[in-house]
């Protein structure tokens, strides 16, 4: 469900640019964003910068700038520098509400966000704007449609779930820190997450897993973790494997038989 | 017996004479059919491992029409689309085939691995109610080491029976496994070797357990089952005290009905219990573990529970390796996997013994006892108890610590604390409450029952009056002695006041026509 | 009939069976005699048969039995046709998702109602009934035990096990290397270790005639710095054939590309061994993924904290102090693979590891270098 309301939210920012464009544009830059939409895309991008960035410089000095500093550079014990982290880094911190931060512990925990999704692209458009970095290309959608599912699953057993677990339950870090589940994260998220190497997350930019490998992990998790249900069982235990699973005999299996125990040699 | 003449039996009569003048059984039939067994729910323990072994083969022997044990590599092109076109070896295809491709496979493959789980967690209980009653006593020592065993050879042959899909997660379990056998002193590396066939993990070690699986192991699991079975059966059941009971005697009801109807029924009560989880609750989706692959892994690699304790004790192992240069390591996991393992076989097998040696009783017993009556035992099997639930939690602190917002090395400090300290505070505090216990049972017998009616003397004092639980001897005392056994506590229980409510979700009335109305609860302790 | 009390007992006499006028529950009785079996407490269950309660038992088990039979019957009819096959991403709605929920709560249900029925069957139905029977515990009879040890006595001397000395010597002596025989075939499992545990798919005089081993991804493409971004990781083999598989299982390596911070700690840290072969390329680091404590892969990289997780065991490393071990039961660093870039600017590593990657053994060399910090 949320991962098609970040599609549409793709639409929204492509058809955005659009109307920023004079009706030559329209005519012309129509027909050929159907053929092309991420050359589209990165065009319009440099056009709208500046606006948006204004936008995001106002909310970033009200409610960034006392972690990470004037102009981003960070701050020594408070904020790290946001200097060439990118929009997609900004728009995951921001819209999975991990920044702003309440306060300082192991990890920024996972909560609402603060800011609307527009607001945080135009957080985003500041910060790239101070350094550059890493963005979201504009077709991922089309990129997650012709992703391959296996070897998506391949890549992930090898790079992701040794942190966020086989199921995508996500697991336990050193001193505190812990790696998120993956249930109801979004294509965009994902991939955020991926490029830009939140918190203690590795990077994986494009030199590393390219564009493609991104969209297949991207598949393999969506497939495993929200679109196929359990073969197997109404109750998938939260997916934690023997733990639950010796839980669930005790709780489940051994207590129904006790009980069964008492009636059957209980007096009649 | 069988020769009497009747119309409606005389097949069946004649079948028996039949059968009797070729294998003469009227005699030993008798003796069975007229055993007699004690009843109490903490009997029926055992028998559910037994009922879920049997559910073991069963099942197993389906799994086994199914799966191939080889690590030969192919590439998988089954129904489940996320692994198509990887790698992998036959094992793990034809374990991916039974829970896709085979009619019922998963199903069956749930219904194994619960009944795993629950074969392991009854032992368990029922090896609990055996510590904790001293039904291990003589004359049964020989009995209860066949239970440990049981529990060993249960262990690794689960443990097998996790290993044998070659799934990522089972490839772990090898590898910890291998570093393991690794830290044995002297033979290590090379019974590391000879498990593997060289080098971990080699393409045979799947093949070699998986005939010790099948085969090797459940033979001994049956041949061990039946000598303790055989040995309740010739040794006859211990009993709890009370009226009537001596250790010379057993009050209880017949083998035949009584006896193998609540077998029967019970028996089908577990497999009703195991396939309704094995249908409602997934296990181990091995879909998702993907192939073993030396460089993979995932967060909260976990073994079954059975396990689950020692991998603890491995998590809260200090550092410690011993160095001897320039050659010979022991590394610390040599102490909590391979002594620790050790000891937590050898401890078990030899504690009877220990406790004859230390209480000087060498007395037969067929009476129980009450946890509450042998606080040493009763504090120590606590103490033991906690030591192994701690050890449990460990071997899953990560996802206790992922789960509950947890740091993870808090969890495995307060472990290593835990898995000291709070034995010892269990030992102290279980004691105690032995004693009250105790003494409370004492001050029942001398003084009767509290009966809610408060007094007060000419002298203002108030007092309350007190329900003997005896008729008054010629000096006027009403002391009983403590015959092992319940003693009443509630005026209800003595038939003074109306029974309490009997009944699950509503109560039963006894009808009348049986004449359960006037019945009451009988004192079932106290004897002058 | 009930007699709670020891003291009450009388020995019952026996009867003579040859009476015809005996009853059966006459000679019932005489049966449970001969089994030093007595009732204490015997009645039917329903005073008078045939009362309305006993008839609505009656119902009640045999209804449980029929609505087994329905379930049972419900689990063979979704057993063959309920549809089951796996057909990719599936929701809720799809019935093949349904498949083993029904089998489970069919079968489950269906064994529960009949056990159910036995049980209420033995629980209500059977007569109350209550019987003692005595033990006889505590070994045979004297003469029992007589008889026995005279023929086992007897067996001894017929055999002349005391009168033969020489013959029980000489049994012993050649049913000791007999049974050394029957064993001796499990020898066939055992293989010398050789240099399995020390020596890796990086050894390039090995597996590589001399040339230095190039590192590869998974899927083989080999790897350039550029391939690795700033506080990126990745999981590394060496270029060989069948480099990244489970026939290497000590090689897997885990490429770090530290930030210039980080890198300058390391370099402050590092260890001589690793000083002298110049282990890091610019601010590169390799180490090897098998954690010295039993072997997982230590792959949960922090790139904030600078820690390696091994989820096993929950070992932790510090990657800027050569991957030594801050928490858990490891005991060891995890070592680290002396990498360079070569002409056509790939990574290769210049030697094997220095110390012997994976858990510890027992005859681990261990050498003076790696206790040095």
């Amino acid at each position: 469900m949320a991962a098609s309301a970040k599609r549409r939210r793709g639409w929204r920012k492509r058809l955005g640019a659009l109307a920023r464009f004079t009706g030559a544009l329209v005519i012309v830059g129509g027909l050929y964003s159907v053929f092309s939409p991420g050359l589209y895309a990165q065009e319009s991008a440099e056009n709208t910068i500046d606006a948006d960035a204004v936008k995001g410089q106002e909310l970033y000095d009200t409610s960034c700038i006392s972690c990470h500093g004037d102009s981003g550079e960070g701050i020594e014990g408070r904020g790290p520098s946001l200097i060439g982290v990118g929009s997609a880094s900004v728009e995951f911190q921001v819209n999975t509400g991990r920044m702003p931060l309440a306060n300082q512990g192991a990890q920024a925990p996972e909560t609402y966000p603060q800011f609307t999704e527009e607001e945080a692209e135009w957080l985003g458009a500041y910060i790239e704007y101070l350094g550059g970095g890493a963005a979201v290309p504009d077709d991922l959608e089309a990129l997650v449609e012709n992703a391959t599912v296996s070897e998506g699953g391949d890549l992930y057993r090898v790079n992701c779930s040794s942190c966020h677990g086989f199921a995508g339950g996500g697991g336990a870090l050193s001193s505190g820190a812990h790696a998120p589940s993956l249930s109801g994260v979004t294509d965009e998220e994902l991939y955020q997450a991926m490029l830009t190497g939140p918190q203690n997350m590795p990077v994986f930019a494009d030199n590393e897993l390219t564009p493609e490998q991104k969209a297949d992990i991207i598949a393999y998790v969506q497939y495993i973790v929200n679109d196929d249900r359990d073969p197997g069982g109404v109750f998938s235990l939260g997916r934690f494997g023997p733990s639950t699973e010796g839980l669930a005999i005790f709780l489940v299996g051994m207590t129904a038989l006790l009980l069964t125990t008492l009636w059957i040699a209980g007096k009649s | 017996m069988k020769r009497r003449k009747g119309s409606s039996d005389s097949l069946l009569t004649k079948a028996g004479g039949e059968l009797d003048d070729r294998f003469k059984l009227a005699g030993p039939a008798r003796v069975l059919l007229n055993k007699v067994f004690p009843d109490h729910w903490s009997f029926l323990l055992g028998e559910i491992a037994l009922f879920s072994f049997i559910l073991l083969l069963l099942s197993g022997t389906f799994l086994a029409l199914f799966f191939e044990p080889s690590m030969a590599h192919v590439t998988y092109e089954g129904a489940y689309v996320p692994l198509q076109g990887i790698e992998m070896t036959k094992a793990y295809e034809s374990a991916l085939d039974i829970s896709f491709e085979v009619r019922g496979g998963l199903f069956m493959r749930q219904m194994h691995h619960w009944a795993t789980l629950l074969f392991m967690a009854s032992i368990l209980v029922h090896m609990l109610r055996i510590f904790f009653t001293g039904a291990f006593r003589a004359p049964r020592e020989t009995n209860w080491m066949i239970g440990i065993l049981l529990f060993w050879v249960g262990f690794f042959e689960g443990f097998f029976g996790y290993s044998l899909p070659d799934d990522g997660l089972s490839g772990t379990g090898l590898r910890i496994m291998e570093g393991m056998t690794q830290s044995v002193p002297f033979i290590g590396p090379w019974a590391s070797a000879a498990l593997f066939g060289g080098q971990f993990p080699g393409t045979s070690v799947i093949s070699m357990i998986y005939i010790i699986h099948v085969f090797i192991f459940p033979l001994i699991l049956l041949a061990l089952i039946t000598v303790h079975v055989g040995l309740v059966f010739a040794q006859k059941h211990t009993q709890w005290p009370g009226p009537g009971r001596t250790e010379h005697n057993v009050v209880g009801f017949r083998m035949f009905p009584n006896y193998v109807m609540k077998q029967v029924g019970f028996m089908l009560f577990i497999w009703g219990v195991i396939g309704a989880m094995a249908g409602l609750f997934q296990i181990n989706p091995i879909w998702l573990f993907g192939p073993y692959e030396v460089s993979v892994v995932s967060s909260a690699s976990q073994p079954d529970f059975y396990v689950m304790y020692l991998d603890g004790l491995i998590r809260l192992f200090p550092a410690w390796e011993l160095r001897i240069p320039p050659y010979f390591t022991l590394p610390a996991v040599f102490w909590p996997a391979i002594a620790g393992m050790g000891l937590s076989v050898l401890l078990p097998l030899v504690y009877p013994a220990l406790e004859r040696r230390f209480t000087k009783d060498r007395g037969h017993h067929n009476l129980l006892q009450r946890p509450r009556d042998t606080p040493a035992r009763t504090s120590l099997g606590v103490m033991v108890v906690v030591f192994w639930i701690i050890g449990v939690i460990s071997g899953g602190n990560d996802v206790f610590a992922q789960a509950f917002h947890i740091s993870l090395n808090a969890m495995t400090w307060a472990g290593r604390i835990g898995i000291v300290v709070l034995p010892i505070i269990a030992y102290y505090v279980t004691y105690r409450i032995c004693l009250g216990l105790q003494q409370h049972d004492r001050e029942v017998l001398a003084h009767g029952l509290e009966t809610g009616i408060l007094m007060r003397d000419p002298n203002g004092r108030f007092y309350e009056v007190h329900q003997p639980l005896a008729e008054p001897d010629e000096h006027g005392h009403t002391e009983l002695e403590y015959s092992g056994w319940v003693v009443p506590k509630k005026m209800n229980r003595v038939g003074a006041l109306e029974p309490t409510d009997k009944g699950f979700f509503k109560s039963i009335e006894e009808p009348a026509e049986n004449g359960g109305a006037e019945r009451r609860d009988e004192i079932e302790s106290g004897r002058k | 009939m009930s007699a709670h009390n020891d003291s009450a007992h009388s020995e019952p006499e026996p009867v003579d069976l040859s009476d015809p006028k005996l009853s059966r529950f006459e000679v019932y009785k005489e049966g449970l005699r001969r089994d030093d079996i007595e009732i204490i407490h015997y009645e039917p269950r329903f005073a008078k048969p045939g009362t309305k309660a006993e008839k609505r038992m009656e119902r009640i088990v045999g209804g449980l039995f029929l609505f087994s039979g329905l379930f049972a019957t419900l689990f063979v009819v979704a057993y063959i046709w309920w549809p089951w096959e796996y057909e990719g991403a599936a929701t809720w709605r799809d019935p093949q998702t349904w498949y083993t929920p029904i089998l489970g709560a069919t079968l489950g249900l269906s064994l529960l109602l009949f056990a159910v029925g036995v049980l209420t069957w033995a629980k209500k139905l059977l007569p109350v009934e209550e019987l003692v029977q005595d033990r006889h515990d505590g070994g045979s009879s004297q003469e029992d035990r007589r008889i026995a040890e005279a023929t086992v006595d007897g067996l001894v001397e017929d055999m002349g096990l005391k009168r033969r000395p020489f013959l029980v010597k000489a049994a012993l002596l050649g049913a000791a290397p007999l049974g050394l025989a029957a064993v001796a075939p499990l020898g066939a499992l055992l293989k010398d270790p050789g240099d399995m545990l020390t020596v890796t798919g990086w050894n390039a005089e090995k597996y590589n005639d001399g040339e230095p081993v190039r590192l590869m991804m998974k899927d083989g493409a080999l790897l350039r710095p550029d391939m690795v971004s700033v506080g990126g990781q990745l999981t590394v083999f060496p270029a060989i054939d069948h480099g990244a598989t489970n026939e290497f299982p000590t090689a897997p390596v885990l490429l770090i590309r530290l930030r210039e911070t980080d890198a300058e700690i390391l370099r402050e840290n590092l260890y001589p061994m690793y000083q002298d072969v110049d282990a890091l390329w610019g601010n590169f680091v390799a180490y090897s993924k098998i954690c010295t404590h039993v072997g997982c892969p230590a792959s949960l990289y922090e790139q904030q904290t600078q820690r390696l997780l091994c989820p096993c065991h929950q070992s932790q490393f510090n990657v800027v102090d050569n991957a030594a071990p801050v928490f858990g039961p490891a005991t060891r660093h995890l070592p680290m693979l002396p990498i360079d870039v070569d002409d056509e600017g790939y990574f290769i590593a210049t030697s094997d590891f220095l110390v012997p990657p994976g858990p510890a053994f027992w005859n681990r060399p261990s050498l003076p270098e790696e206790d040095e910090k």
